[in-house]
């Protein structure tokens, strides 16, 4: 054993270290088991007992990827190009053709939208100057500013803008009440959060995204509204018999004996528009997807499954147009009633496109709860919104004013008196979540531009508890397998390097540990194949062992040997695949850098188990025991 | 126990066959590649996808259908493991919007299967096509820097025919995928998984690679005098065990994985497990015939 003592050393040095960075993972699943055994009383005593220890816990344990966790990973972009828009003060055709063009030549994250645009500029113009588009007097941005000083300003303001989203993303999260949130910027302009445990995906992205754009606006005038609604009916039951006729041009030229059925349809057709009977609802396609109301301000009815079909048909710019003017229709944010089918309703209402006064005035809100004890938000404004808001009310009275948050009607009260005092509330919402969420976007502010989810992964807790078993059945049974054939195959050689095996993956799952990596499901598939691959190295080594063996050296030199020829290619494999792990981590996302980590780290890990830990084994068993090893 | 213990195979005899035989999956995968292509996963593809899962077994033709109806065009719809169904579209409406429709037209229909969302993965266009060019690069990259590595360690002509039999390796490998995707049970789908099967498949491959390489080496110092294709072939078979049962250790785990390993691994532990054995076919009969070749034309060139 003479000369091994430096082995010896590494080996057990690393053991400890596997051990120490293991140990809070360790602890961590004891403690998990029992508080999951736990109820009641009994569990919020266990947790408030031992909090300091399960925070520390946790901390240093092994993380778990979302996929196995359970989570949301979204990926946000913040909108450069809206932003870019909002910071020009005069713009034209050229201004939005130019910037439509460099969103779209800025297709990757890392690419900026602001130098294709300053770019794209000066290759339709060299002597554009953007100072006429951005001229504004506090950021002294004057005529005579050049193209790059305003190129540099404006990089400025979407830098700031980006971090202040951040912020802004990092405040919503906390009050969202998340544990152990990740908030990260990525490339120039787009930020990845993750939210572990979190399963209510259309809440996170209302939150995340809520730009809280609250408005007051006043409502269309309901006779015009009605009127508008009868054209927009007429135009579509126009529309439906124009491409009825048309199809049956073309079935009447396929085949003369169908004329007299087309012919009977075209009637029913022209009956339907004059007298509105049950007909009308199978031919006309608004009224397919809408029921129509036009009382009041509602324009009409729809199911929530229906709203994108509806918004198609009445993106129509001719149906725009019968709109009364100066008038816009928008959802209700809360259905208003829920049919047998379980289908529910949504009304469509007639708003004014003017906005009276925007939730800039907005200093304080809260949640509370009305008499019929339903969630409100009620907001207290500043002294020029109160000002404001009281001339809007007074001028109104007996008419609804409708509160509009992010293009969402959530209420519309008939203003019964003039308002003093600066107070006014947000009533039809859903749950309590969704009170306390509003609140949560309005006090934290309103984005400073508007953001875009290009990305999102989430996966519920009971997928990943699915996904966690079926990869420990997976490594359990893919090492009983392999460890069973090495000994069948190797014999005494076999366990020597099973044990290498067991030993490598602890090492593996502790260099995880101590580098903070996170365990995914490629992570562990990773591991899963690196079982496979790991005993490489012993099977070059035990086959050259053999073959030195073969040639009649003795048990001691054939060993010698075996280790000191299988050790070029053992290296010069291993070398190539840990480039391929490291190529793989710099350009993946997400789980499959995890796949990548653990590959990188089983290579290292391998290694040094096959070479060094095998061989102290063998050194041991064949110098001090004079034993004699088979290699099968 | 020992297999091809004193193997003694002539693979450099039978390297015409094995080129007729590369050449023609070549060319099957390149066709089936131009003809059916490769269906891309909502990674590369960008889009949303869902899943539900419920308490009893949804119909997949029925819930097609009914979803076309509301998103205005037709859906994939797909079973996922028990009880639970992937319903995949390329609408680009509003996440919240498109999430509603589907999970309130299910509801509707099936209402006491009390279906619940377990999964999402939504892409938008721009950013499928941030990972479309990682994925290119990952590969490329991996690529070049073997061949560097394999190049500096051993010489140029070990290093072209390497990435060679890797290129095959991936070629077939994607032309499996090209020819069985919709006959499969499960999703033979390009995504980001799959991109690290290929490069898993890579570092494999090389790895088997230089393996026999190396033997060549230094049999090259060894025997001098030994005729170069008499060489390789000693080399290859003296390779042949350690070939064959790492092959199969990791065969082992591969298929564990593919059983055991649940949905989400499937598309990976197929590909993988393909890869391996074009991998290992490639190391015998692909890179180092190869190799053999361009050294005798140099050898030809120089006298």
């Amino acid at each position: 054993m003479q000369g091994n003592g430096i082995k010896v050393f590494l080996t057990v040095a690393f053991l400890i270290l596997a051990g120490y960075y293991l140990y809070p993972s360790v602890q961590s699943f004891i403690i998990n088991k029992k508080l999951n055994s736990l109820e009641g009383d009994a569990l919020e005593e266990y947790r408030q007992k031992n909090y300091a220890k399960i925070q520390r816990v946790n901390e240093r344990a092994l993380k778990l990827g979302l996929d196995l966790q359970g989570g949301m990973h979204v990926t946000i972009e913040v909108g450069v190009d809206a932003l870019i828009r909002e910071l020009a003060t005069d713009t034209d055709q050229m201004f939005d053709e130019v910037l439509a063009a460099a969103r779209q030549q800025a297709t990757t994250g890392d690419a900026s939208i602001i130098d294709a645009f300053v770019a794209e500029f000066e290759r339709r113009d060299p002597n554009a100057r953007l100072s006429r588009y951005f001229r504004n007097d506090q950021d002294n941005i004057t005529r005579r500013s050049s193209n790059s000083e305003i190129a540099n300003w404006l990089q400025r303001e979407a830098d700031e803008a980006v971090d202040r989203a951040i912020e802004i993303i990092r405040q919503r999260v906390d009050r969202y009440g998340v544990t152990e949130p990740s908030i990260q910027k990525q490339g120039t302009r787009r930020v990845v959060v993750e939210l572990p445990g979190v399963d209510d995906a259309e809440r996170v992205r209302r939150l995340l995204r809520g730009t809280a754009r609250l408005e007051f606006r006043l409502m269309a005038d309901p006779d015009a509204l009605s009127a508008s609604l009868q054209q927009i009916i007429q135009y579509f039951e126009r529309e439906a018999a124009d491409t009825t006729a048309a199809t049956d041009d073309d079935e009447a030229i396929a085949s003369a004996d169908s004329t007299a059925e087309a012919e009977a349809d075209s009637s029913t057709d022209v009956g339907s528009i004059l007298g509105e009977d049950e007909q009308t609802a199978s031919t006309n396609p608004l009224l397919n997807v809408m029921q129509p109301v036009g009382q009041g301000v509602q324009f009409g009815i729809v199911a929530v499954q229906d709203t994108a079909r509806l918004n198609d048909l009445l993106a129509d710019p001719q149906v725009r147009a019968l709109l009364p003017t100066g008038i816009t229709l928008m959802y209700t944010s809360s259905p208003i009633a829920t049919t047998e089918d379980g289908r529910e309703l949504l009304a469509l209402l007639g708003v004014r496109e003017n906005v009276e006064m925007t939730g800039d005035v907005i200093t304080d809100s809260q949640v509370d709860f009305d008499e019929m004890n339903r969630p409100r938000v009620t907001m207290t404004m500043n002294a020029e919104g109160a000002r404001d808001w009281a001339r809007i009310t007074g001028a109104n009275i007996n008419r609804p004013i409708a509160i509009v948050l992010d293009d969402v009607v959530y209420s519309y009260p008939n203003v019964i008196t003039r308002i003093v005092g600066g107070r006014s509330e947000i009533t039809g919402l859903e749950s309590r979540e969704e009170a306390q969420d509003i609140v949560t976007i309005l006090k934290s502010g309103a984005l400073p531009a508007p953001v875009e989810i290009v990305g999102e992964q989430m996966v519920g807790p009971s997928l990943g508890a699915s996904s966690i078993r079926d990869g420990l059945n997976s490594v359990l049974i893919g090492l009983l397998i392999v460890t069973l054939f090495m000994i069948f195959y190797y014999r005494t050689g076999g366990v020597v390097a099973d044990i290498a095996l067991m030993l490598n993956i602890i090492f593996i799952i502790g260099i995880l540990a101590a580098f903070g990596a996170t365990l995914t499901l490629p992570g562990i598939a990773g591991i899963v194949l690196t079982i496979g691959m790991a005993v490489d190295a012993n099977v070059l080594i035990f086959e050259r062992i053999r073959e030195e063996q073969a040639a009649g050296r003795t048990l001691k030199a054939a060993i010698d040997a075996g280790y000191s020829k299988a050790f070029s290619s053992i290296f010069d494999a291993n070398v190539t695949t840990f480039f391929v792990g490291v190529i793989l981590y710099s350009f993946g996302v997400g789980p499959i850098q995890g796949f990548a980590v653990t590959l990188m780290a089983g290579i290292i890990a391998s290694m040094f188990s096959a070479l060094v830990i095998t061989r102290l084994i063998f050194d041991y068993m064949v110098g001090e025991r004079r034993m004699n090893v088979q290699f099968g | 126990m020992r297999i091809f213990e004193n193997a003694n195979y002539d693979f450099i005899g039978a390297r015409k066959k094995a080129y007729i035989l590369s050449g023609t999956l070549i060319l099957i995968s390149l066709i089936s590649f131009v003809v059916r292509g490769v269906e891309l996963g909502i990674d590369f593809r960008g889009g949303m996808e869902f899943v539900v899962e419920a308490n009893q077994e949804l119909p997949v033709a029925p819930v097609r259908s009914a979803l076309s109806d509301v998103l205005g065009e037709e859906p994939e719809v797909k079973t996922f493991g028990e009880n639970a169904l992937l319903i995949r579209t390329s609408d680009e409406g509003e996440i919240n919007t498109v999430q509603a429709q589907i999970m309130e037209t299910l509801t509707a229909e099936y209402p006491d299967a009390n279906p619940t969302l377990q999964k999402t993965d939504i892409v938008g266009p721009r950013f499928a096509e941030d990972l479309k060019r990682g994925a290119l690069y990952s590969v490329l990259g991996s690529l070049l820097v073997i061949f560097v590595y394999v190049l500096i360690r051993f010489e140029w002509r070990f290093g072209a025919t390497a990435v060679a039999a890797l290129f095959h390796d991936v070629v077939v490998t994607l032309g499996v995928f090209s020819l069985l995707q919709g006959i499969m049970p499960f999703s033979l789908q390009i995504d980001q998984t799959i991109i690290a099967a290929f490069l898993t498949i890579v570092g494999y491959s090389i790895n088997d690679t230089v393996v026999v390489f190396d033997r060549i080496r230094e049999y090259s110092n060894l025997y001098k005098t030994m005729p170069f294709p008499t060489m390789v072939n000693k080399a290859i078979n003296s390779t042949l065990s350690r070939t064959i049962i790492t092959s199969a250790t990791t065969l082992f785990v591969i298929v564990v994985l593919f059983i055991f390993g649940g949905e989400v691994l499937r598309g990976f532990a197929f590909a993988v497990g393909f890869g391996i054995i074009a991998g290992t076919y490639s190391t015998i009969f692909v890179a180092s015939p190869l190799m053999l070749e361009l050294r005798q034309r140099s050898a030809k060139a120089a006298v």
